[in-house]
């Protein structure tokens, strides 16, 4: 029987990080946690071995790179790679997808409509790669109709051949060919603001606090670094709103139904020092950290949307979550010196407290 | 920038001409001189706001002198807190400036550690003990504070009874003498055991907040103060037992309705008295009064702030307002489980996130640590500031009206214009006419300009914006109510700096502690006294010196507080959060910069209060 390679994000768990890829993995162990998770499946590495193996892809790929040299460590090639990568992309969009293959990611995407209860949903289509590699594959914003839907996943899957991702694998001595992806068909979030927070809080590794960054419109504002976020620390416990720094955030990234691009708009003067989130809602998001957290078990760094058409609460989404990568490594080290009480009593009896003027 | 700032030196500072003379309310000892310049330039002064944010009236500020020895001696003589020496006082303009003294020489240090050691440790073994022996000891000197006889009016003859079967062998012009004599040695003896364990309390308090802060860098101050805070003391009890007398009232509907009436409390009790229910009822007031409404509705810090007992027009407007909230359906206790709960459950919470055993034990054993002092920081405060001080006045009263009666004062309260050096001026000079016979003159007339003038210059004094700071300050602080009481921080401090540049309308914004989070925005009610708390509007952000237990019923109408002093385990800090209301404590200025009926927004997050529009 041939090996699945479509899969329900609930049907998948953390378990099968190298079955779906990292980011569909975590998004599906979301889902069967019970958390809101935009509605999606996701095509496992295998759907792209499928893809590259029965169509022509990979021999096109391998004849086009047999007289393909360059030096990876030699900044002066970049342009060639960057030749090569276009070539190589341009290859791969290309090809067509095997019947059988469309015929089930449209059944799927058609059935995300029904559920849905409308036609032609918007979706997102991500790449999930086993191993992380925030940034470096590519994703697509507000696809919709099953045709481009099947388009757009193939161009994620051609995202493996960008530049920077075939300099990295030419710098590891991997195959330039072939670097199996999963990716994430998600609905999309109409997003009135979005960001990312860490249950931790990243400039101390203070644990008591959960960190949210946020701006208005979509997530990929925040995670590119594109706009200022406001900036909001919370304390786990207490869920008091211990600071809340409102940023001139300049633009927001928004869908242009005209263009069918996203795009970045500028924000009125009004808006632009708006706080971008509701108290009630850095609360709600603060107590979703925590319990993201609590299921992982280690300190989380998490990305989330709020749509602009569902009630509060339902209108907060997470689309994604990842062990933190800073504080998370960190050895715990005591910090009292396995001092009593009573001896923290005599060391604070015998320290004079600074006044720096 | 570049050269250090600074404030004025104490010989710097212009007073108004209207004060003049004003140094003669005071004893030479607690006055700047040129004799100790030296040594007074050395230290870093500031106004104290917590004890006197009020110009001193020379009898009030026999508490001061009392405090300035017995806050001290505990530091430097008795648990001798190695780097740390006394906090020293002194009057500028009637107000009063403190300083923590500079730390000893070195070999002093190490000779007062091994002290230390040994005596702070025994008290942490044997606290609760200790505690029951403090307040065995504290209610006996205050009983006798009471029962101290003090002549309502001389004998025109000494009566038989004195002299029958054996002449008793002195008067009554000896007796009030003596009875000064007591009652001075009373009260200070009161505030020697009013620091028998705070400087600990205090040590212990900013313990805990260094070994959180290594934990949780971030942790804020008003959540340490959530975990250490005591849900059953003392201070709390007034407030209940009025809870407690309303629901009385509640189960006898004649009565209720009293209460609810807006008439003087004197009408009120004079209506209850008339039926049966209310005279019960008023007997419950009698059996609880002492101790539970000997209340100060200031800080107790001041005579005219008055108490309770004798102005239970507060009591009952509070019982007033809960009367209706229970009429209402409304909940009008502080739930003691809750609190408690709520505390246990942030401990518990920020002790699983400790990432090793190791700081897991010693978090916990530095918790054990505070808890067991802590308490002390909070049921001290009723017994001495409210109850103790409650007598004191009455008491002090009594010596006014005698010298009002034979013509040596106008009226009972200005005997409170003359220090405790001068009162027995007074009382001699009308035992000495007494004892003389027939016709002799007091200098009543001396006594009464003198006590109209000493008024005219204390209003001077409270109309003159004081400086905040005198002198330079320092790098570094180890006194512990420097620290905690007072709030002396480099923030502070630097805030005090601008202040002291900038006009009073000028200032738009003002920092404090974070000490109750929440945003509010609304009209501002300056609150000086409580007794002013009758014009308080429901929805008004309260701005108030400081707070205590006997405001606590203010609360429930108020939509945000304010205050000038007092940190996040202040009265108002607690209670504001407590009931859900954002506050910022510690400000320094607010009551100076805030005016009734300006519109202010409160973020009890940040700390910060924004002048939004003034009137």
């Amino acid at each position: 029987m041939a090996e699945k390679w479509i899969y329900w994000l609930k049907e998948v768990g953390q378990e099968d990080n190298n079955v779906v890829g990292k980011k569909c993995a975590n998004l599906g162990e979301l889902t069967k946690a019970g958390f809101h998770v935009p509605p999606g499946f996701a095509l496992g590495v295998e759907a792209y071995s499928r893809f590259m193996k029965e169509t022509e892809a990979t021999d096109l790929l391998l004849k086009f790179l047999d007289d393909f040299h360059a030096d990876p460590n030699n900044v002066a090639d970049t342009l060639k790679y960057e030749e090569a990568s276009n070539r190589m992309r341009a290859l791969i969009e290309s090809v067509k997808m095997p019947p059988d293959m469309e015929k089930t990611i449209k059944e799927y995407y058609t059935e995300m409509c029904r559920i849905a209860g409308c036609e032609n949903i918007y979706v997102a289509t991500r790449s999930a790669g086993p191993m992380s590699h925030p940034g470096q594959y590519e994703t697509y914003l507000n696809v919709c109709g099953e045709g481009d839907v099947v388009f757009n996943v193939i161009r994620v899957w051609s995202s493996t051949f960008n530049t920077r991702s075939v300099i990295a694998r030419a710098r590891l001595n991997l195959p330039l060919h072939y670097d199996p992806i999963g990716v994430a068909v998600l609905t999309m979030v109409d997003a009135k603001a979005a960001g990312v927070m860490f249950t931790v809080n990243p400039v101390n590794g203070d644990e008591s606090k959960v960190a949210i960054e946020g701006s208005f419109g979509y997530g990929e504002a925040v995670v590119s670094g594109n706009v200022t976020p406001d900036r909001y620390l919370v304390d786990k416990i207490t869920f008091e709103i211990d600071e809340k720094v409102i940023s001139d955030k300049g633009n927001e990234f928004v869908y242009n139904p005209e263009t069918k691009e996203m795009e970045y708009v500028e924000l009125p003067p009004d808006q632009r020092k708006r706080q971008c989130l509701e108290d009630k809602e850095v609360l709600e998001l603060t107590r979703l950290a925590k319990k993201v957290e609590a299921h992982f078990g280690c300190p989380q760094d998490i990305e989330w949307s709020i749509s602009r058409s569902l009630p509060f609460p339902e209108s907060i989404f997470l689309v994604q979550a990842r062990p933190e990568s800073v504080w998370g490594k960190k050895k715990r080290e005591p910090v009292l010196g396995k001092k009593s009480g009573m001896e923290l009593f005599f060391e604070r009896a015998t320290t004079p407290v600074k006044l720096k003027m | 920038m570049g050269e250090a700032k600074k404030f004025p030196y104490a010989s710097e500072v212009v007073l108004p001409p209207e004060l003049e003379g004003w140094e003669e309310m005071y004893p030479p000892q607690r006055l700047f001189s040129k004799d100790r310049e030296a040594w007074e330039n050395k230290h870093f002064w500031y106004q104290d706001k917590i004890h006197a944010p009020e110009p001193m009236y020379p009898l009030d500020d026999i508490f001061q002198e009392a405090w300035q020895i017995s806050l001290s001696q505990f530091t430097t003589r008795v648990f001798c807190i190695p780097p740390a020496q006394g906090v020293a006082q002194r009057m500028l303009g009637c107000y009063m400036y403190i300083t923590a003294v500079e730390p000893p020489p070195p070999e002093v240090i190490g000779e007062k550690a091994e002290h230390f050691q040994k005596r702070v440790f025994y008290v942490f073994e044997n606290y609760d003990d200790l505690w029951d022996k403090w307040l065995n000891k504290f209610q006996a000197l205050g009983r006798e504070m009471e029962a101290l006889k003090i002549p309502k009016e001389f004998d025109k003859y000494v009566p038989d009874s004195e002299i029958f079967p054996a002449p008793r062998g002195y008067t009554q012009a000896y007796e009030i003498i003596e009875a000064f004599n007591t009652i001075i040695s009373q009260i200070f003896k009161a505030w020697q055991y009013h620091f028998e364990y705070l400087n600990l309390a205090y040590l212990g308090y900013l313990m805990f907040v260094d070994t959180a802060r290594k934990l949780f860098p971030g942790i804020k101050e008003s959540t340490i103060g959530k975990m250490v805070a005591g849900a059953e003391v003392s201070m709390f009890r007034p407030e209940e037992e009025l809870c407690r007398l309303s629901r009385l009232a509640i189960g006898q509907p004649p009565v209720a309705e009293i209460l609810k009436k807006n008439i003087s409390a004197e009408k009120k009790m004079e209506e209850l008295r008339a039926i049966d229910a209310g005279r019960v009822w008023l007997e419950e007031i009698d059996r609880i009064k002492n101790p539970w409404f000997f209340v100060s509705c200031g800080s107790g810090w001041y005579h005219f702030e008055g108490s309770w007992t004798n102005k239970m027009d507060v009591p009952f407007s509070y019982m007033q307002s809960y009367v209706q909230r229970l009429e209402k359906g409304e909940k009008i206790e502080r739930s003691l489980t809750a609190i408690s709960e709520e505390r246990d459950r942030i401990v518990s919470e920020y002790k699983a996130l400790i990432k090793t055993d190791e700081d897991r034990k010693s978090f916990e054993d530095a918790y054990k640590v505070v808890r067991t002092i802590y308490r002390y920081a909070e049921d001290h405060l009723f017994w001495v500031e409210h109850w103790l001080h409650t007598i004191w006045f009455e008491k002090i009263r009594e010596f006014g009206d005698i010298l009002v009666k034979n013509n040596v004062l106008k009226k009972t309260d200005d005997i409170f214009l003359f220090n405790r050096f001068e009162v027995p001026m007074l009382l001699e000079d009308l035992a000495t006419a007494w004892a003389l016979g027939v016709g002799a003159p007091t200098r009543g007339k001396f006594w009464m300009e003198k006590a109209a003038k000493r008024e005219k210059i204390l209003e001077a004094a409270r109309k003159w914006m004081a400086v905040p700071g005198l002198g330079v300050p320092p790098e570094e602080v180890s006194e512990p109510f420097t620290v905690m009481l007072w709030g002396v921080t480099t923030d502070k401090v630097a805030d005090w700096l601008k202040g002291s540049e900038v006009e009073s309308k000028d200032v738009t914004e003002i920092k404090g502690f974070a000490s109750s989070a929440g945003v509010a925005e609304g009209p501002a009610r300056v609150l000086k006294l409580l007794e002013d708390v009758v014009k308080l509007q429901a929805g008004e952000i309260m701005v108030a010196p400081c707070t205590n237990p006997s405001w606590a019923p203010v609360f429930t109408k108020i939509k945000a507080a304010v205050t000038d002093i007092g940190g996040l385990t202040s009265h108002a800090a607690i209670v504001s959060r407590e009931y859900g209301l954002p506050s910022v404590t510690g400000t320094g200025i607010a009551t100076s910069v805030i005016k009734t009926g300006d519109i202010i927004k409160v973020d009890g997050s940040t700390g910060v209060v924004t002048i939004v529009k003034r009137v």
